[in-house]
């Protein structure tokens, strides 16, 4: 393995010197830096020219002025900004922050969305939802991300916000969201027709029921969940939870999981108190409190297996102090919206604060404040990129589930749960840890478009500006850290296939 | 709950407002009033008067918060800001300047502004002391802090400013400044105080206390103390580079004498400016906050604009955005203007083509015929009407080589500098002046444009069909790197857009001499270089104006080539803004920011 390694890096190497040399020589001839100065009708025009083409070799031809540069950052300095003045490595740094946030959450969320559509539909293969998911899929992936992006805008931003004006939700609209829904449920459910019309049917009354209340009640101005609903959505969490990781005739585990809910909704008291005086970390403290005490929960109740009520435990711990989390952050909408500078006109479309909110603000509105300029790009990225984490899931789901072993373990009398959770499921992960890895390494890179239309000053945005500026420098850098993130994620992805399938030898 | 939610609410809005609710009651601050302006790029150093700092980006933000003698308005015309202090000319042989700024002139720290801060500012800008050549970084390429010499980066360097002697101060605090070559510029020259003096020494020389500061840089001044003046000068070039908010030991780089300062910089996001209350060196400001954040895409401005994030904008101007703009409704205003960029086809008079006396073995009569052939068929109005006028409705033809259209002057020019036989696109006329002059056609032109740049693209297609009619077969030399192709003799003719950064009269000298360093044509007139002497020396502005349309005229009279239009700009506001003016001359959209009124927030 170690021989391994270190022939990739090597290779990698290699590829990294030679791949510099020829984007320098694209990125240096991508334009003219001097172009401003030459339309200018300054009157000393000539001496800035001369002094510009000093200061950035000018006069060197371009493949012999890669080595200037390539002198330099060997050792580290990857030079600066000939605008600004402004380091590389600083601006990288900054910019290589922004997009984390960005692409980070997005990309977490549009792996387990997609992982979990993926399992479905390969569960319900060549039934309506497989196919409904396949059409919604390639249509999302066909999308140009300029354009989701400005129709989200317009409807995301623009709309929802117009909406707030006024926020009741027209009968039809609520008979429209309400059925849909259900036709959704009932058709991902699966089973014989009439349990799906019951389950189907039911989903899109109490959603047009809920909806009603929420928009009679004026919950969008003012949203909150109180005691009751998380109780009732944690026993809800704490069923499914002990559905998918125990089975619910595992006893122990589904009691651990109901106290857990229980302790959610009475723990909603103390909390209103103690969400007063947190911030990043001390909620980062109290997510992990939860968890454990859900994990000791689980292990009081011991069950069959300790560890799987220990583990039920701690997962329905952590969603309910989110629900918690959740319902005092929304206690602070109200106020948030009601500030002269939202101006009720929360969810934004460009940047990523509003201007003058940050110095006087406290975690909560911090929060919400960071979010409604995030979900917009976020949804951008994660509507593009669910497709293909969908359709690998499935495929890989489906060629798992065909296998012997599962044959096998299905007539050794597995329940359904078992074989589908720790038999199919895990095995079809393998697959995909390996492409994550380099997914998220060319992530880095920045979603250009994206980036631009959302006003977010990440990767994406740093490399568009350098270009257009033929900022040679700055394209250097951003293709030297984008580059050796892309080498070391193939090589992670390559390492990373050898240790989770023991079939694959990694000899060199 | 109810409750709990309203004196939240109440928290929060009073934080929001704790820093804005100190306002006096004296001023014409209207409070609780904040304007959000979209700018596309961000602001990366407070002393524009750097070579790397000199970028409408900077010099927005310092309109704002750096006051001056004078700035241009929307006509631009010059007018003196006698708040801030005066510029007299007090002699004209030799010629000296005398600059007084007023006593109630302060800093935004509170200390005063004097002379000793323009005897900085004239220290740097001239590069009085600068000895030798700057180092540059080899790779970076980023001026490196000398301990050996003085260098101020100074871009206006070795222009009229750089010839001037060591100022004298007078007992009142006048600074006067003499010239060794008169420069009918002097307005334009130095028109503030730049950086405070009393900051670069703090932060140069580690004084702490203000005045002692200043003394200490009007000591290094006027005693040649070269040792001081690098440290000066290091400070000067780079200490007031920043791309968001300094540290607080750092925040003095902030201190500015304008009607605004900088409260928040968040990098690449936007920079937030509030009104001072102390301020009495100009138009007093009447919007009592005022933010520019930073957004590069024009259509994401205007949905901006449209979910009220900002409440200006001037996205770069296509019909799309229009459309988009347009769809607004009454939400919005939307104002088409000119920008100070011309278009204009420039003839090659020296590579041995078609408009070179040379070719018809020095007949110099017979290549300006082809010259005026080339010009009268071009139709201009075709131009406009297909590609400005879609933009900008009010669009016209720019008829002036020296004058922008709207400056004060223009009209009196066009009336008398013979352009309105041109660019009317008549192809018959230009035939029968090429056949009278014995001239075969087909004539080849080599044209050069930016290829990269649609709008010229479009424009080339429509001048080869003009041309082709009259006989000339234009070329297409498109290429992207046109700009260092310019004055090459492969190319007999070319087009692109000259920026205007002053309404300076030498503005074009570089251009139309026959020896100035913009001369790419190799154009000779000596009734024009002449002119240009006259120019020089001429202080009285109806004389300058006079001397200009002279120029203007031998210019048409040539055939030097012909200007097409200025380059269309869109202002799209709020329509609850009131005030909002622009100027095609920068701060643009900022130069009249007093004039501003929104209605103030609940």
């Amino acid at each position: 393995m170690t021989r391994f390694i270190f022939k990739r890096l090597g290779i990698a190497l290699g590829v990294l010197l030679a791949a510099t040399y020829l984007f320098f020589l694209l990125a240096a001839n991508a334009g003219d830096p001097l172009e401003d100065l030459r339309a200018s009708n300054q009157q000393n025009r000539e001496e800035l020219i001369a002094a510009r083409t000093a200061e950035l070799n000018l006069d060197v031809p371009v493949p012999v002025r890669y080595f200037y540069w390539a002198a330099d950052a060997v050792t580290g300095d990857l030079g600066t900004d000939y605008r600004t003045g402004q380091e590389v490595t600083e601006m990288i740094g900054k910019a290589s922050g922004q997009t984390l946030k960005l692409i980070g959450f997005s990309s977490v969320a549009a792996i387990v969305l997609g992982v979990m559509i993926g399992v479905i539909s390969a569960l319900r293969q060549y039934t309506g939802f497989d196919y409904g998911v396949t059409v919604v899929n390639f249509l999302l992936y066909s999308l140009p991300s300029f354009w989701v992006a400005v129709l989200l805008k317009q409807w995301g931003a623009i709309g929802f916000n117009d909406f707030l004006a006024d926020p009741t939700i027209p009968p039809l609209a609520l008979l429209i969201i309400g059925g849909v829904l259900g036709v959704v449920v009932g058709a991902a459910v699966g089973g014989a027709w009439k349990s799906r019309l019951i389950v189907g049917g039911t989903t899109a009354v109490l959603t047009m029921a809920v909806l009603a209340f929420m928009s009679w009640s004026g919950w969008f101005l003012d949203p909150s969940l109180g005691p009751v609903v998380i109780l009732i959505l944690g026993v809800g969490f704490a069923l499914a939870v002990t559905f998918l990781a125990a089975g619910l005739n595992n006893r122990k585990a589904l009691y651990t999981s109901l106290v857990m809910a229980a302790v959610g909704g009475i723990a909603w008291w103390p909390m209103q108190m103690a969400f007063g005086y947190t911030d990043g970390l001390v909620a980062f403290i109290q997510l992990i409190g939860f968890i454990v005490a859900g994990y000791v929960v689980g292990l009081l109740f011991r069950g069959p297996d300790k560890k799987i009520s220990a583990r039920v435990g701690a997962i329905t711990g952590g969603l309910v102090y989110g629900l918690l989390w959740l319902d005092y952050l929304m206690s602070w909408w109200l106020p948030y919206t009601e500030t002269s500078t939202i101006n009720g006109r929360p969810i934004a479309t460009v940047g990523s604060s509003t201007p003058q909110l940050a110095d006087n603000t406290n975690y909560w509105v911090g929060t919400i404040d960071t979010y409604t300029h995030m979900i917009l790009p976020i949804m951008a990225i994660i509507l593009i990129s669910l497709a293909g984490y969908t359709r690998y899931m499935r495929g890989s789901m489906l060629e798992v589930m065909n296998l012997d072993y599962i044959r096998t373990a299905r007539a050794k009398g597995l329940p359904e749960r078992t074989v589908v959770m720790r038999h199919g499921f895990r095995n079809a992960l393998i697959p995909l840890a390996t492409i994550i890895p380099v997914d998220l390494a060319s992530l880095i890179g920045g979603a250009v478009i994206t980036e631009t239309v959302f006003g977010w000053n990440g990767m994406g945005k740093l490399f568009v500006t350098a270009l257009r500026e033929v900022n040679t420098n700055v394209l250097m850098g951003y293709f030297l850290v984008t580059g050796v993130l892309l080498v070391i994620g193939n090589m992670i992805a390559d390492i990373l296939y050898a240790v989770l399938d023991p079939r694959i030898r990694v000899d060199a | 709950m109810k409750l709990g939610a309203w004196s939240k609410g109440l928290a929060v809005a009073a934080a929001a407002t704790l820093s804005l609710a100190a306002c006096s009651a004296q001023s014409a601050i209207v409070e609780n009033t904040a304007v959000t302006v979209a700018w596309n790029q961000p602001l990366y150093s407070f002393n524009s008067s750097t070579s790397s700092g000199n970028a409408t980006a900077n010099a927005v933000i310092l309109y704002l918060t750096q006051q001056s003698f004078n700035y241009y308005d929307a006509d631009q015309q010059l007018i003196d800001n006698e708040d801030f202090g005066t510029m007299e000319l007090v002699s004209e042989d030799p010629m000296t300047v005398k600059y007084t700024i007023n006593d109630d002139v302060t800093w935004s720290d509170g200390v005063a502004v004097d002379t000793t801060d323009l005897l900085l500012n004239w220290a740097a800008l001239s590069g009085y002391f600068n000895e030798g050549e700057p180092e540059y970084d080899e790779e970076t390429g980023v001026i490196v802090p000398s301990d050996s010499s003085v260098w101020f980066d100074s871009v206006v360097y070795g222009t009229a400013i750089s010839d001037t002697e060591l100022p004298t101060i007078d007992d009142d605090g006048a600074l006067e400044l003499t010239y060794t070559v008169p420069s009918i510029d002097w307005r334009l020259n130095m028109t503030g105080v730049g950086v405070p003096a009393h900051v670069v020494a703090q932060r140069a020389l580690g004084i702490e206390d203000a005045e002692e500061a200043k003394q200490a840089v009007y000591d290094a001044i006027m005693n040649s103390d070269t040792e001081t003046l690098i440290q000066l000068a290091n400070v000067w070039n780079l200490d007031f580079d920043t791309t968001a908010m300094p540290a607080e030991a750092d925040q003095n780089i902030l201190v500015g004498n304008g009607a605004y300062e900088v409260t928040d910089f968040v990098e690449g996001e936007y920079i937030t400016l509030q009104a001072r209350e102390d301020y009495a060196a100009g138009p007093a400001p009447s919007v009592e906050t005022i933010t520019v954040r930073y957004i590069t895409d024009p259509l994401a401005s205007i949905q901006a604009i449209q979910n009220g994030e900002i409440s200006i904008t001037q996205p770069q101007a296509t019909s799309d955005i229009l459309e988009a703009a347009e769809a607004l409704g009454d939400a919005v205003t939307i104002d088409s203007e000119p920008e100070a960029v011309y278009e204009h086809i420039d003839l090659n008079f020296s590579n041995g083509g078609p408009f070179d006396p040379a070719t018809y073995g020095g007949d110099a009569e017979t290549a300006k015929i082809v010259r005026q052939a080339f010009i009268t068929a071009v139709d201009v109005n075709e131009v406009l009407d297909k590609l400005i006028i879609p933009l900008q409705a009010n669009a016209e033809w720019n008829q002036s080589q020296v004058f922008l259209p709207g400056a004060p002057g223009y009209d009196e020019s066009v009336a008398a500098n013979g352009s309105e036989v041109y660019g009317q696109g008549d192809a018959e006329a230009a035939m029968a002046m090429l056949e009278e002059a014995g001239v075969e056609t087909p004539i080849d032109v080599n044209m050069l444009y930016a290829s990269n740049n649609t709008r010229r693209v479009n424009e080339f297609t429509l001048y080869q069909a003009q041309l082709a009619e009259a006989g000339f077969n234009l070329i297409d030399g498109g290429n992207e790197s046109w700009g260092s192709l310019l004055g090459t003799p492969d190319y007999d003719a070319w087009f692109f857009g000259w920026q205007s950064t002053s309404t300076s009269p030498l503005g074009a000298e570089s251009i139309f001499r026959s020896d100035g360093g913009s001369n790419f044509t190799g154009y000779a007139n000596e009734t024009v270089d002449s002119l240009y002497d006259e120019l020089s020396t001429e202080f009285d502005e109806a004389a300058q104006r006079e001397l200009l349309a002279q120029i203007d005229a031998e210019l048409w009279n040539d055939a030097y080539g012909i200007t097409i239009f200025q380059f269309p700009g869109v202002t799209v506001y709020d329509s609850e803004m009131t005030g909002v003016s622009t100027s095609p001359l920068s701060p643009t959209i900022f130069w009249n920011y007093w004039e501003w009124g929104i209605p103030a927030a609940e």
